[in-house]
């Protein structure tokens, strides 16, 4: 009997020891995911938001799964996680780029198309006889569009020089959107690169 | 020779000249007004110098 109790100790110990072992692998797969989660979504965050929250919703399964000791689903749930963390950072270098190329036409293109509608107008404005497709009430739309218009350009360079390219372009998508609804209005000839 | 860049954003209005166009019917197809014909003249000052001198095939930039 007086054997029995470090034997007893000596299992405690053992399951202990087996127990800390297997709930090792999935912490150090967990703390790893997390570690390439938070180096890439800085700027991945800014362009792909819903493949960061992917990624972090798969983090918090593998953590909830840890939290419950299934060792073996949170080391499942965490081990791709930073070979996809990895892939989220290109994703977001390839969006940036597209971005980028897009804000850098249109903020190009957009005031030119602004120009041209408001010189149509001028000139529509003075006419005694509206041309075929065209009466008052659309040329008074297209008049009331336009400060509307200008008002969002404005928006999308404060949201370009504040950062934020997705929300800047796409708002510039929208103007963009708005003046070749203007132009075809009027019946004017609509940019080849406003059409795409 | 230079391969000529063509701006896929410039929103410039051309008209290209037909036979039997004046700048008074231009005027008309655009704005609805001849009297406007003007306008389209004083655009294009860099290549026409009489209203009623346009020829067939120029290129007009209607504002």
């Amino acid at each position: 009997m007086k054997c029995l109790k470090p034997m007893v100790l000596m299992v405690l110990v053992l399951f202990a020891a087996a127990c800390a072992s297997s709930n090792k692998p999935a912490e150090e797969a967990i703390k790893a995911a997390e570690a390439a989660i938070n180096a890439a979504k800085g700027e991945a965050v800014k362009y792909i938001p819903d493949q960061v929250k992917g990624l972090e919703d798969g983090l918090q399964t593998a953590k909830d799964a840890f939290a419950k000791k299934d060792y073996k689903a949170a080391l499942n749930a965490a081990k791709d996680l930073p070979g996809k963390a990895k892939d989220l950072a290109a994703a977001a270098a390839t969006k940036k780029e597209e971005l980028t190329k897009a804000w850098k036409e249109m903020s190009g293109g957009l005031p030119k198309m602004v120009e041209a509608i408001k010189s149509r107008v001028n000139v529509l404005s003075e006419s005694k006889k509206l041309p075929a497709n065209l009466d008052k009430a659309k040329l008074d739309g297209v008049k009331a569009g336009l400060p509307e218009v200008t008002q969002m350009w404005n928006d999308a360079q404060k949201a370009f020089s504040g950062g934020n390219l997705a929300d800047a372009v796409s708002k510039a998508k929208t103007i963009k959107d708005k003046a070749v609804e203007m132009m075809t209005t009027l019946g004017m000839q609509i940019p080849a690169g406003a059409k795409s | 020779m230079a391969e000529e860049k063509t701006d896929a954003w410039d929103a410039t209005q051309w008209h290209e000249v037909k036979k039997g166009d004046t700048l008074w019917k231009i005027a008309v197809t655009y704005y609805g007004d001849g009297s406007l014909y003007t306008k389209i003249f004083e655009a294009n000052r860099d290549i026409l110098k009489d209203p009623n001198l346009i020829k067939v095939g120029q290129k007009l930039r209607i504002p």
